[in-house]
């Protein structure tokens, strides 16, 4: 029986790689194979193939010392993941199967051990997938490739079996009558009690750590490992650094002294897996029709739809029946940003901000901590243009599977790209006018005597910031209605080195059109701050020249709210699936 | 009221909808059938606008769909096979939202009337993930007629519906034609086309093959008077024969 769920997973695997091989036919499929292979060799392979006889590319060499906080660390992170394994998840044992394969597979005279077995060997394609991703990113920091690989694969594949083993663990004990709450509180309970035998013991026995100790790192490395070495945590830690310790090992020689541990706990997991008589069908059938519904939506670029717990959001704001079409658009995109950043939310972030304000407001003469505040907004501020547009896709990379119906809408094409479009822009700007009026507060408290520059310029983005977002949004608008195929959205997203390729083609593309859109505002602004620089200085300078720039920025915007418009009348939603 | 002139539609080179033509007059029901590929599906979304034609005209209420898209859009409800919502959106949200892009300002009233009408007025807070197939279909339809419609385009309406909405979608079909409204409905369902339809359009490889009031089809594609149902003429009308031969394929295999 097992054969023949290898032949099938043989063939999807197969059949998944030749379909890739032949839409390579297709130019834009292979200018992003090449570009994304050139990517991955560049940035990772010539690492994994010179360790077979070059140099990584930063070869670290570690001691005996650092190995053994690697180690410590390693071992500590597996151990916080085993037991948030057995305190998060509320599910019943669910093993993951396609609907096709809950369709074939459980009428079928297959034995449930056979079934476990199956995901078992399907779970290795990710493993190894995983293994080869993580093997290409640690390689690059020295050591042997294939002690890193098999070191990687052991991790995975242990976590692997302990998160399978543990649901069923839940599950059992859920049959007994054990729920959710009272595990998770035993659970709970057992890590606090280790915590604080671990805290006891190190109060008891280890001399006090000193706060001058804390100002240097490798003395709080020191006592670290010091805690973690001796006393509970040695043994509570052991078979955690059991774990990790082939992936460290240096040299052949002692990967295979490290491996039999390993090995011996691999097998206990996998005979606990196997032997454990619970029954996962039911569950399983529910999880793979929520992962189907998930997929679908993934698929189709709706990642608001493919978040697990989606609630009803109230509007933002009541929605008259008649006025500006474009309204009902941005309504309707607020409520979608809300899935993401509730009204909730909004108010935290503002109370934390108001909270730190006060601090640092009572710690006016804290010079250095403003100093760094100021800088982390403008970090922020510098990410929320990058990242921001990226991030919020409310806009028509959500809508477009449903562009068959957007066009029966009885509205312009402007019109709906104008509604499309305002959401992400009101977020954006909003967070960025938060933080500019943080930074503004803070300017006060900076050891600056220019404080009226600064204001002036905090003032100028606040005017700059909303049309530079509309800009910065316009652009990956319009490249998925020139493009559909090329970005994520519609139902055959593509995937794999070629879609990566894909990407930064067309991320070098969306740069270059920003840069050219930059450059007229650029200009104006430059001209006019020079032109007022010497007559009025540059506090007055800096805002005026910031509206001259805004003014041209939002005349682009306009024009490419009619373009956009434009290209979403012609966009001919058949080509689109058909591409 | 629907007036479609010489409809070509290529996708490249092939030709999904082929000088096709027909009208639909206040209060009819026209049914669109034909086989898979035939080109039903192409000819609903080439006359609500939502892909142009390649050549030819579609008015409806007298606005060209190309030329004077707005106008000829407000006249419409697009009910496609599958319920198309937005997924954030509650039951409630989709009725104010589309109120909006139709402009109806009574969309209170007339939303609780509809809501009740397809038995999901206790679902106004739910998302569509919380929906049933057919609930959805129901949500579709209200949102649909909310704006009162005068041209109606079903494909294939009776998906995922049971027996009882099956029941009330017939029936309310019916009303709107018989409220004036101009319906075309794309199935697969030749008993259903033949229960509530006053007119037939069948389509075969994009061409029209006939085009005319039941009786008059049925006339057409029978030797003797009353000697074919639907599902005959059908089959006679798409085969590859030609119209008068009989292409009926038998139930069971012989």
């Amino acid at each position: 029986m097992i054969a023949a769920l290898l032949y099938l997973q043989y063939h999807t695997f197969r059949n998944r790689l030749v379909g890739r091989f032949k839409r390579l036919k297709q130019p834009k499929y292979l200018v992003g194979a090449i570009v994304g292979g050139l990517y991955f060799y560049f940035y990772f392979f010539r690492y994994l193939f010179r360790g077979f006889g070059g140099r990584p590319a930063v070869n670290m060499s570690f001691s005996s010392g650092h190995l053994l906080l690697f180690e410590l660390a390693g071992a500590l992170v597996l151990f916080v993941i085993v037991v948030l394994a057995w305190i998060i998840p509320h599910e019943r044992a669910a093993l993951t199967f396609t609907e096709a394969e809950v369709a074939f597979l459980f009428p079928a005279p297959v034995t449930r051990r056979t079934l476990i077995h199956f995901k078992l060997v399907r779970s290795q394609f990710g493993i190894l997938f995983t293994t080869l991703l993580f093997t290409l990113f640690s390689r690059r920091f020295g050591g042997n490739a294939w002690i890193h690989a098999f070191g990687w694969w052991l991790i995975l594949s242990t976590l692997n079996l302990h998160f399978l083993g543990s649901s069923f663990a839940r599950t059992l004990l859920l049959d007994r009558g054990i729920s959710n709450r009272l595990r998770r509180l035993l659970v709970f309970g057992l890590a606090a009690v280790m915590a604080g035998a671990v805290l006891v013991w190190a109060r008891q026995t280890l001399p006090e750590l000193r706060s001058a100790d804390t100002t240097g790192f490798d003395e709080i490395l020191a006592y670290a490992q010091r805690v973690l070495t001796a006393g509970p945590a040695l043994y509570l830690l052991y078979p955690f650094r059991l774990v990790v310790r082939p992936f460290l090992a240096q040299d052949a020689a002692a990967f295979f002294v490290a491996l039999a541990p390993v090995l011996l706990l691999l097998v206990l997991h996998y005979l606990w897996v196997i032997y454990s008589d619970v029954a996962f069908e039911e569950a399983s059938v529910e999880a793979s029709q929520k992962l189907a519904v998930r997929l679908t939506a993934v698929r189709a670029g709706n990642w608001q739809a493919a978040r697990k717990n989606q609630k009803a959001r109230r509007p933002w704001f009541k929605l008259a029946a008649t006025g500006p079409y474009a309204t009902a658009l941005f309504w309707k995109n607020l409520i979608g940003v809300g899935q993401v950043l509730s009204v909730r939310l909004w108010i935290s972030i503002i109370v934390v901000v108001a909270v730190f304000g006060v601090i640092f407001a009572g710690k006016a003469q804290s010079h250095g901590l403003s100093i760094i505040a100021a800088f982390l907004i403008a970090i922020a501020l510098g990410y929320s243009l990058l990242l921001g547009p990226q991030l919020l896709r409310l806009d028509f990379r959500n809508d477009l599977p449903l562009a068959d119906i957007l066009k029966t809408f009885p509205m312009r094409g402007w019109q709906i790209a104008l509604g499309e479009i305002l959401a992400p822009v009101a977020v954006l700007a909003a967070l960025q006018w938060l933080l500019l009026l943080v930074g503004a507060g803070l300017i006060l408290y900076l050891p600056v005597k220019q404080e009226a520059l600064f204001l002036a310029i905090a003032l100028g983005a606040a005017v700059l910031l909303p049309v530079l977002d509309a800009l910065l949004l316009l652009i990956p608008n319009a490249a998925v209605l020139l493009f559909p195929s090329w970005i994520q959205t519609g139902k055959d997203s593509p995937r794999g080195i070629e879609a990566t390729g894909q990407r930064l083609v067309f991320a070098l593309g969306q740069l270059l059109v920003l840069l050219l859109a930059l450059l007229p505002a650029a200009a104006a602004f430059v001209g006019i701050f020079f032109l007022l620089y010497c007559a009025f200085g540059p506090a007055a300078a800096v805002p005026l020249a910031s509206f001259a720039a805004t003014i041209i920025l939002a005349a682009e915007a306009g024009f490419g709210v009619v373009l956009l418009g434009k290209l979403f009348e012609r966009f001919d939603v058949t080509e689109e699936h058909t591409s | 009221m629907i007036q479609v002139e010489g409809l070509t539609k290529f996708y490249g080179e092939f030709v999904a909808v082929n000088e096709l033509s027909f009208t639909v007059q206040p209060g009819e029901v026209m049914g669109l059938v034909g086989p898979n590929g035939a080109g039903k599906t192409t000819t609903l979304r080439c006359l609500s606008g939502i892909i142009p034609p390649t050549r030819g005209s579609v008015r409806v209420g007298g606005h060209d769909i190309v030329r004077d898209a707005i106008a000829a859009k407000k006249q419409f409800a697009f009910f496609t096979d599958e319920p198309r919502l937005f997924d954030y959106l509650t039951v409630w949200q989709h009725l104010n939202f589309v109120a909006r892009i139709y402009q109806v300002p009574d969309y209170e009233r007339i939303g609780r009337e509809l809501l009740e009408e397809l038995e999901i007025a206790n679902k106004q807070d739910a998302l569509p993930g919380e929906l049933s197939r057919g609930m959805k279909q129901k949500l579709a339809i209200a949102c649909g007629f909310l704006h009162s419609p005068k041209v109606i385009y079903f494909d294939e309406p009776l998906t995922g519906l049971d027996p009882l909405g099956i029941r009330r979608m017939k029936d309310s079909i019916l009303k709107r034609a018989r409220d004036g409204a101009a319906i075309i409905i794309s199935s697969h369902l030749l008993h259903l086309v033949e229960e509530i339809c006053s007119r037939l359009l069948i389509l075969k490889n994009g061409r029209k093959v006939i085009d005319g009031t039941l009786e008059e089809v049925t006339r057409k594609f029978s030797e003797q008077p009353g000697d074919a149902n639907l599902e005959e003429i059908f089959f006679r009308a798409t085969s590859e024969t030609g119209t008068g031969a009989p292409a009926v394929p038998p139930l069971l295999p012989h």
